[in-house]
């Protein structure tokens, strides 16, 4: 600041015995140049000062560049900038080259293209050229034909080599390999696109790193008999296609294309993708653009002449009876394919065909039917079908059902049947069926849950007959006495007879029997005496019972006289009915064995 | 549809392939690993309340002859480290390996597997050096290829690690 406090003022010596005066003549020149002073002033700071000059010289060089040129003198201005600008790009791809690569990509690709087909179309004529000499029988059907239709003879020779289906279309993310988006033409079987997209991108990988390629180069075309697989990788994006033999070179354009659209339209999504492949969705139209590139149109000749009509006949009658034979067998084949398809235990996988015989893989129950059986019930020719089916354990009702009757053996009074996983079994079974079903159902394949609720054990229902059988019966005696009435004796030998067969079920129950003998007496005589003699009753046909080989242990002798009457003693056979032994039958199970 | 590239590393034989078999599904032979070295297997699990899509590069153990090949690397969105915790040595291996991917790659989101946990008799890893690992900031899991323990687990808390990235 001294200085240019000592530039503003520049004022003379003045006599320091003035300084009255000094001090006035100075306020007076403030007050007179002070103004234009300053405004110098501000001058001189702009120019001194390289920020501000550059600030100005900033707002208006746009408009100068612009004014120079519209004086029409730009080859002055470019020969100025040449220089600098080669050195800021040498500088740019020295750095990153990748940036530079990545503007330039949009613009390259078609320019690139442009100038390689103008490559192979003059490459295209010498071909034409080369053929026009050549004198094999096809070169001759060719050029009959290239004359019928009015094209040029080498698009007749392209037409006629390209043969080839698109199958598969991936979109895949460059940097992750994980799948962006898939398309399958229809009718063709696939791997699972995300680990196949995977191991695409490892074996990209594997050639780069084998090869010490440090770039960004893709393997362009993979081979694998009559697959090819094509890719073409964007800087963010890679599409590979799945080619049925051979796809002329154009196809490869259409891929370009494709892929350098979807980088535009998606280079947003791609760059910042986190794995969500939702947005991707919508570049399927295009991938499927790609599928459906498949077909070569072919077009009508005119004016055909009559001679090739008919010379055309005899081929196209021998190739529609070769057509309806084929679909007739297809017809065949897709008639016991549902067939076999509705056979419970069987599961078809795929279906194809090839060299004339067809494929099937697919998995087969063992309990299923037999597939050769159904082959031949269809009247289908073996030779020219291919059954390929796996063993494996089918869930299908019928089969669990089929499984679960040859696992189990059911008696003949059970019915099983299976819904759902659940067995039910219904009907009548020996205990020790009863508990092998209820061990080893719930193992069997395909049963989840199992259901006894109508499963009746035989040894029970074969108990309670017996136990209602004896109790119903009476065996009588005559007024006062401790004999059984004559012509008794089937009746004691038939209760004997149900106590043994009650003993024998009790066992298969796991439980115990206990027979209660119940002596009764009519209400004549004495109380006194009756009870007694009720008794004495009782304990003649336990003796009696036990010398037919009953254990005691089984038998409980009581006597109720006329405690318990059976019959009102109305009548004389009501009390003969009451001077009588009856029986009660207990079941016990056996104590739990520690 | 959420897709997430995870890598398996960790050194030759500890069990990387035998851990995953049976929960993934696959498509390819185990052959891939001696050819070119990585095989792609997937694995759906569900974090966060959606279904995420875990593509899984299974790469070739690391030994003294080979190296990892950290190009195959790229792009992942996080990783398994496994070791087999009867080898000690598998374990510093495997830590060397982490190492040099966050040199390369930075932070990534990782899970560490100690497998061969039911061998406990042969176990080598000393529950301090456990104590070690998770004062590191390591999620370690003890597992078994033979009995599956905690192999669903290690999939779901991998697959929560990376939503929460």
């Amino acid at each position: 600041m001294p200085e240019q406090a000592q530039r503003r003022a520049p004022i003379p010596p003045t006599p320091e015995s003035q300084p009255e005066d000094k001090q006035a003549l100075e306020e007076l020149r403030h007050l007179i140049v002070a103004p234009e002073q300053e405004g110098l002033q501000e001058i001189r700071d702009r120019l001194d000062s390289m920020e501000r000059r550059a600030e100005d010289v900033s707002s208006v060089v746009a408009e100068a560049i612009q004014m120079r040129r519209e004086q029409g003198d730009d080859q002055a201005l470019a020969e100025a900038l040449a220089p600098t600008i080669q050195e800021t790009l040498r500088e740019s791809v020295r750095k990153n080259p990748q940036v530079l690569a990545d503007a330039l990509f949009p613009v390259m690709g078609p320019a690139i293209r442009k100038s390689i087909s103008e490559t192979l179309r003059t490459m295209l004529e010498s071909f034409n050229e080369a053929l026009e000499h050549s004198l094999s029988l096809r070169g001759i059907q060719w050029r009959i034909e290239a004359f019928r239709t009015g094209k040029p003879f080498a698009e007749i020779v392209l037409m006629h080599s390209l043969l080839y289906r698109v199958e598969q279309v991936f979109l895949i993310h460059r940097e992750t390999g994980l799948v962006l988006n898939h398309v399958v033409a229809p009718f063709v079987a696939t791997q699972d696109p995300d680990m196949v997209a995977g191991m695409l991108s490892a074996i990209q990988q594997f050639a780069r790193d084998s090869f010490n390629s440090a770039g960004q180069e893709v393997l362009g075309s993979m081979n694998f008999e009559e697959l090819e697989i094509w890719v073409e990788a964007s800087p963010d994006a890679v599409l590979a296609a799945v080619i049925r033999g051979h796809a002329p070179s154009d196809y490869r354009l259409a891929m370009k294309e494709a892929l350098e659209n979807i980088q535009q339209n998606f280079s947003s999504a791609l760059a910042n993708f986190k794995g969500e492949t939702g947005p991707f969705r919508a570049a399927g139209d295009r991938l499927h653009q790609l599928l459906e590139a498949r077909f070569k149109e072919k077009q009508g000749g005119k004016g055909r002449p009559r001679a090739a009509i008919i010379a055309a006949a005899v081929p196209l009658a021998i190739i529609l009876g070769w057509v309806g034979y084929s679909s007739y067998l297809l017809w065949e084949w897709s008639r016991f394919l549902n067939a076999l398809r509705q056979q419970p235990g069987i599961a078809i996988i795929s279906v194809n065909k090839s060299g004339g015989r067809f494929h099937v893989q697919g998995f087969r129950d063992p309990l299923a039917a037999d597939p050769g059986k159904l082959l031949s019930e269809a009247g289908f020719d073996p030779k020219k079908a291919e059954l390929e089916l796996l063993p494996f354990y089918s869930v299908d009702d019928v089969i669990v059902l089929r499984r679960a009757k040859e696992l189990l053996h059911p008696p003949a009074g059970v019915r099983l049947s299976e819904k759902n996983g659940e067995l039910h079994a219904e009907g009548v079974a020996p205990p020790k069926w009863i508990a092998q079903f209820q061990e080893r159902a719930p193992w069997i394949a395909g049963v989840n849950s199992i259901d006894v609720s109508h499963l009746q054990n035989s040894a029970r229902v074969e108990f309670n007959r017996l136990k209602g059988a004896l109790e119903s019966a009476a065996l009588v005696f005559p007024l006062g006495r401790t004999e059984l009435e004559p012509g008794q004796e089937s009746a004691l030998a038939q209760g004997e007879k149900d106590i043994q067969g009650l003993l024998d079920q009790a066992e298969r129950l796991g439980g115990t029997v206990t027979v209660e003998i119940v002596g009764h007496t009519d209400s004549t005589g004495v109380e006194a005496a009756n009870l007694p003699l009720s008794k004495q009753r009782a304990d003649q046909i336990f003796n009696m019972l036990r010398r037919a080989g009953v254990k005691a242990a089984n038998l409980r002798p009581r006597g109720v006289a006329t405690s318990e009457p059976l019959r009102t003693e109305d009548t004389e056979e009501g009390r003969r009915y009451n001077r009588s032994v009856t029986f009660k039958v207990a079941f016990s199970p056996a104590p739990p064995v520690h | 549809m959420l897709q997430k590239k995870v890598c398996m590393l960790g050194s030759f034989s500890v069990g990387k392939t035998s851990l995953v078999r049976r929960f993934v599904e696959s498509i390819f032979s185990e052959q891939y690993h001696t050819t070119i070295g990585v095989k792609v297997d997937k694995k759906v699990v569900r974090a966060e309340g959606r279904d995420v899509t875990l593509v899984l590069w299974d790469i070739h153990g690391e030994d003294a002859f080979q190296k990892v090949q950290i190009s195959y690397l790229r792009g992942m969105s996080g990783y398994l480290l496994v070791a087999d915790g009867t080898r000690r040595q598998t374990l510093e291996d495997a830590l060397a390996l982490a190492n040099r991917v966050a040199e390369t790659m930075g932070k990534i989101p990782a899970v560490l597997v100690l497998n061969k946990c039911d061998l406990t008799a042969q176990w080598e890893i000393e529950p301090d050096r456990e104590a070690r690992l998770a004062a590191d900031g390591w999620k370690a899991f003890r597992s078994s290829a033979k009995t599956g323990e905690f192999v669903e687990a290690v999939f779901s808390h991998l697959a929560l690690a990376m939503l929460r990235k």
